[in-house]
């Protein structure tokens, strides 16, 4: 049980414009459930890929069973015994069971006929040796996501791994689908000796399946604990680490009427799945409410609910007291909402267009900008976008310079110039700040808080703790599409809240300290 | 009037049904790779216009039929690399690659045609020598389907094995589990430890060998000529038969003959007065019906999934 | 000279140097095959332009390429890829024609424009079925368009030698002639060119008008360029993909009158042979910009029309056109994919190198 099976040296991993990995060094024992802990871009998945061959890690050493990886390719981390069950399935939709399992390694009659027999009776014999119940001849589209991740398993079982490694595997899981793996990974560890790396967000899993926990922030990695010596508390501390101190912002006024009413709001996402089951929230004007969660807890859904982008299952939403189900982008924003959307360059802006168009859309009707409706007066559009460009400080060749050629912190702006120049009593805003660099971070802040300031009812969802503190008047934690805890201003620290977007808390209060 | 429709159904109809349709199940079957491996392939009816010339030429300057197959083969495997190159390796857009090997296969062909071998319209020649029918013993003797079966260029035969063949590929053979997951989920066959793009590759080089033996037919089977443009759209012919079989080999196999009989009925047709134009037109309205038949079909079958997952999700948590 | 900094310059250069190396290699297919390359393009410079009835056509047959590469522009601005625009010539020509022949008592200038109506709204209409097939249902609309090629291509050669073919002795194929005051005044002796060509620059001028400088122009552009976008900004982005795609179809219809008035007389079921295709080639290769389009479509007349004059003085078969135009988009395709691998293994070998200097500064 005390052999270290994976030892990882000094690995770095820069791609181009981030550094995933930070010189992380440490070791994994053969026969233990290890948890790989870090908030969302904190290098956790970098790191496996590394593991497992799909990523050549810029500097450092991976040895696994004490022999050194030398290609990085897939294939090499196979024939060490190493599998690995990725977020997104690697299962060919039409196959079935058994035909995604035996993929690559198919058992063979004379030598070119696949034997499909045989490959359905290697799995059913896996399915009976480690007891995870699949049909090997059902068809992989038709079963459900639980049972599609047990054929990932198996999978890597089928070729001979002993070391599983786990991206993420309850993220798509209902909790008792969650309860049976973490049955099957007890199982096979216990009784056939298997070394399992899982990486997740929710520490209640962290404790209740593994045995160490290597936490993991910013691509450095911040320390290995035995997982009895530690609790979900000092783990979520360590997540997110101390308090950056930003300079202090400059909050006017006081609340005043509600803009924004949700009630018992029920959304799904891509896959058809829940992902916002019931939310209630009100934001007046004058304030700015913060979503604090990790990825995937339904924030993204939960605005693009609010922004007409997505259908709602069940609930209402109030809009300047206006209901919007049923409405398409177009009708909420005209009742007064203006959005950030939290990838820009998928929905924010068009990156084959000048900055001037980008800055345009949406207002080029207006009697300002065009004559009936039609002829666009191109001259006083240019000014006005020449305007917005020198008021937002876009430093980049001029405004019919591509978007697609701007830096992040300056196609951000264009972003934030073109929806807060709207002036709606109503804004919601994801992830302002991704990818931007520090001078910009500044200048959107202040723009943020100046529209609070005015009297503009603001939802800011943001992965960056510091900026949800520095800005939001109250917050609010989502874990699993619902929400967890809501604290006013300077009643609860970062870290203190990480405990709640880590799992849900609404049974415990005041439980452990 | 029941006189006129019996009329129709002579031997000759059904001869002229597997003629017209062996050309385009050769071609099909090469498409239901590429289109297994994920590459819409419009570019078939240049691969077979190719073909045709190739055989041709090489079946006048060896005056041998089978130098002149076995040319068309090289000149598919040639052209289905080229295509591969584009786009796979290159990831350039098929269609537009596609496209412009039909508009460049055309050029060239009527170019070296004319410039080099100095016919114009058609080349005709005893020295072309083409493919001799073939008589199976036994059906051969039996009455009408004896007319119906024997008697065709070797090329009628191999297609029909053919399509046998290409099923056990795909479906009996690991390659052609390989070669649909390149086109389904090229990751998982990736993580799998192969890589799509060798499968990709190879389903464009097999189509292009595909396509190079239903030119060579086109050329050498019945006719032995080349004429300017006579691939005659059966390149997409073939791409609307893959759509409407639905990539299945015997369903694909049913939709040329489907298509062969359209067009022989079609011919019949007009001597009844019924117009030969509008019978062929079918075809085409039908594909565009199957592919909405299709489409619409995958959308409410992944919208049953995701409304079964939710109510799962909704019994477990009450 | 504002206009001059808006041009994407690597764009032009790399362009330039492709058609130079297609122009290369239809000079070694000539001279492979016996001719002189020089000689050949000297005469198809000459036989473009060299008369004013060559003249004449060059300028018909860049009027053509240039519309119906603005169609397929339109089109694919707008997000969906019409490739049935020959169906829809065919459809509009014919459409156009049986206005003309069946109202012909009334004064032309009024049968002229409903046999216009007529043809764009035919044209039109044809292209709505597969947008909204593919807007509502997600058929894929490249694949619809090919097939409805076919039909329309089909049922128009019925038409034309079934139920409306000319019972004049005097006409051997299609239907009647146009009555004289119809057609349009060449304006060019002898030349296909006529005044259809006014009317072509006009809606040349509009559609490159309706692009560039009006408000559904630029909801069109960013619609087509990113959807999500769109539908974020509040647009209609379903309305504005189908509006395109029928206006791509309208103008499709309208080239098809103009071939019929401008110089055939009547309809036929050979009217055109492929030519949307060949302008949509153009607007790939000119990355749907409509000035572009203009610009290339002058070059790619001179060669087609230039290629029937070496057919007939040279011999050398006038295919030679489409096998440098082809060999152009090879090339234009070649390029693009090429940078792409190149830039991608530049970023990686630039990442490693940023690695190997920090790895170098912490001592590792």
């Amino acid at each position: 049980m005390q052999d270290s099976i994976i030892k990882f040296e000094n690995i770095t991993m820069q791609f181009p414009g981030v550094l995933a990995n930070d010189n992380v060094s440490f070791d994994i024992k053969q026969g233990e459930v290890f948890a790989l802990v870090g908030e969302n871009g904190a290098g956790k998945s970098t790191l496996m890929n590394v593991l497992y061959g799909i990523n050549t890690p810029t500097a450092g050493n991976v040895y696994i069973k004490g022999k050194k990886m030398e290609k990085f390719h897939p294939s090499e981390a196979i024939a060490c015994g190493v599998g690995m069950v990725h977020q997104h399935f690697m299962l060919v939709p039409s196959f079935t069971v058994a035909q995604n399992i035996a993929l690559s390694k198919e058992p063979r009659k004379s030598k070119i006929f696949y034997d499909l027999k045989a490959a359905e009776k290697a799995t059913s014999d896996l399915v009976e040796d480690y007891g995870l119940v699949v049909d090997p001849k059902a068809v992989v589209e038709e079963i459900s996501v639980g049972l599609q991740q047990r054929v990932e398993i198996l999978k890597t079982l089928y070729r001979g791994a002993d070391i599983l490694i786990l991206d993420e595997p309850t993220a798509v899981l209902t909790p008792q689908e969650t309860e049976e793996l973490f049955d099957v990974i007890r199982r096979i560890v216990k009784e056939k000796n298997m070394t399992v790396i899982i990486i997740t967000h929710k520490l209640n899993e962290v404790m209740a399946i593994s045995d160490r926990v290597g936490v993991m922030r910013k691509g450095k990695l911040v320390g290995v604990e035995n997982t009895k010596d530690v609790n979900e508390r000092i783990l979520a501390s360590m997540m997110v680490g101390r308090d950056v101190l930003l300079g202090k912002v400059n909050k006017t006024g006081t609340p005043g009427d509600v803009k924004i009413e949700v009630k018992d709001l029920h959304v799904t996402d891509n896959r058809g799945l829940l992902a916002v089951k019931g939310v209630d929230l009100n934001v007046r004007a004058g304030e700015i409410l913060g979503v604090a969660a990790i990825e995937g807890n339904g924030q993204s859904e939960l605005l693009e609910a609010i922004t007409g982008l997505r259908d709602i299952e069940a609930g209402e939403v109030y809009i300047e007291g206006t209901k919007i189900n049923g409405m398409d982008p177009g009708q909420i924003r005209h009742l007064g909402l203006a959005h950030i959307p939290e990838d820009r360059i998928a929905t924010g802006v068009s990156v084959q267009s000048d900055i001037t168009d980008n800055l345009i859309i949406g207002k080029e009707t207006r009697p300002e900008f065009s004559k009936y409706k039609l002829q666009l007066k191109k001259s006083t559009i240019v000014r006005y976008a020449n305007e917005i460009f020198e008021k937002f400080d876009m430093r980049g060749a001029g405004v019919d310079t591509k978007v697609g050629s701007l830096s992040g912190g300056n196609m951000q702006k264009v972003v934030v110039a073109r929806e807060f120049s709207f002036n709606t009593p109503v804004l919601i805003i994801a992830q302002p700040t991704r990818g931007v660099d520090v001078g910009a971070i500044e200048f959107i802040h202040q723009c943020i808080i100046d529209k609070r300031n005015e009297g503009c009812a603001i939802i800011l969802v943001s992965a960056d703790l510091d900026e949800v503190f520095r800005l939001s008047d109250r917050i609010i934690t989502m874990y699993e599409g619902k929400i967890t805890g809501e604290f006013a201003e300077g009643e609860i620290d970062k870290m203190g809240i990480s405990y709640y977007m880590t799992g849900d808390r609404s049974n415990e209060a005041g439980g452990e300290a | 009037m029941w006189e006129q429709i019996t009329a129709l159904f002579t031997v000759g109809l059904f001869q002229n049904t597997i003629r017209n349709a062996t050309p385009v199940i050769l071609a099909a079957l090469g498409g239901l790779f590429t289109e297994h491996a994920g590459i819409m392939n419009i570019g078939m009816e240049g691969m077979i216009l190719g073909g045709a010339f190739v055989a041709v030429v090489f079946s006048f300057t060896f005056a041998s039929a089978p130098m002149g197959v076995l040319f068309a083969v090289l000149i598919g495997i040639i052209i289905g690399l080229f295509f591969a190159l584009f786009v796979v390796k290159l990831k350039s857009d098929e269609f537009i690659i596609g496209m412009t090997l039909n508009t460049f296969s055309a050029g060239l062909t009527v170019y070296l045609l004319r410039t080099v071998f100095h016919q114009t319209g058609s080349w005709v020649s005893t020295d072309i020598k083409g493919l001799p029918p073939i008589d199976i013993p036994v059906i051969k003797d039996i009455p009408l389907l004896g007319d119906i079966l024997s008697g065709y260029s070797i090329f009628v035969y191999i297609s029909w094995v053919l399509v046998f063949l290409v099923w056990v590929f795909l479906y009996r053979t690991p390659y052609g589990f390989w070669m649909r997951a390149s086109g389904e989920h090229p990751e998982a066959l990736e993580t799998a430890g192969i890589d799509p793009v060798k499968m990709k590759v190879l389903s464009s080089v097999l189509c292009g060998i595909f396509c190079g033996l239903s030119g060579a037919h086109l050329a050498l089977g019945y006719l032995n000529c080349f004429a300017e443009g006579m691939s005659a759209s059966r390149g997409f012919i073939a791409f609307a038969c893959v759509v409407f079989g639905m990539a299945n080999p015997p369903k694909v196999f049913g939709a040329a003959l489907l298509f062969g009989f359209l067009q022989a009925l079609a011919i019949r047709l007009q001597s009844v007065g019924i117009p030969s134009d509008l019978t062929e037109a079918v075809p085409y309205l039908a594909t565009v019906l199957m592919l909405v038949y299709i489409t619409v079909r995958g959308a409410n079958k992944k919208r049953n999934r995701a409304k079964k997952a939710m109510a799962v999700q909704a019994a477990e948590e009450g | 000279m504002k206009f001059l900094n808006k041009i994407d310059k690597k764009y032009v250069l790399t362009l330039i140097i492709c058609i130079f190396v297609a122009l290369l290699c239809g000079a070694f297919i000539m001279l492979a095959t016996g001719f002189n390359p020089i000689e050949a393009y000297a005469t198809i410079i000459e036989g473009a332009i060299g008369k004013p009835r060559l003249l004449g056509n060059t300028i018909e047959k860049f009027m053509t390429l240039c519309l119906l590469g603005l169609a397929t522009a339109i089109g694919a601005k707008g997000g969906l890829f019409n490739v049935g625009g020959e169906g829809q010539l065919f459809f509009g020509a014919l459409a156009s024609t049986m206005v003309g022949l069946t109202l012909s008592s009334l004064p032309a200038p009024i049968v002229i424009l409903l046999a216009f109506l007529t043809a764009v709204v035919v044209g039109g209409f044809y292209a709505w079925i597969p947008a909204m097939l593919k807007v509502k249902l997600n058929v894929s609309e490249i694949i619809t368009t090919i097939m409805l090629n076919t039909v329309a291509i089909k049922v128009v050669t019925y038409l034309v030698n079934g139920p409306w073919v000319s019972s004049s002795p005097a006409v051997s194929k299609g239907t009647d002639y146009l009555p004289d005051k119809l057609a349009f005044t060449k304006l060019i002796a002898a030349s296909n060119l006529s005044t259809g060509f006014i009317f072509g620059a006009i809606l040349t001028f509009l559609i490159w008008y309706f692009m560039k400088m009006t408000t559904v122009g630029l909801q069109m552009k960013l619609t087509g360029e990113n959807p999500r976008f769109a539908r974020f900004s509040g647009l209609k982005s379903d309305k504005i993909m189908v509006g395109s795609m029928v206006a791509s179809g309208a103008i499709c219809g309208f080239v098809g009158m103009t071939l019929v008035y401008g110089y055939n007389g009547q309809m036929v079921d050979t009217i055109s042979s492929d030519y949307y295709f060949d302008g949509m080639l153009v607007a790939m290769i000119m990355n749907y910009n409509p000035i572009g389009i203009v610009i290339m479509s002058v070059f790619f007349a001179i060669l087609n029309t230039g290629a029937n004059m070496i057919d007939m003085t040279m011999g050398i078969s006038s295919q030679i056109y489409d096998i440098i135009f082809s060999v152009l988009i090879f090339l234009m395709a070649a390029n693009k994919g090429f940078i792409e691998w190149f830039n991608q293994s530049q970023a990686k070998k630039k990442a490693r190198a940023i690695a190997k200097e920090k790895a170098g500064k912490e001592g590792i």
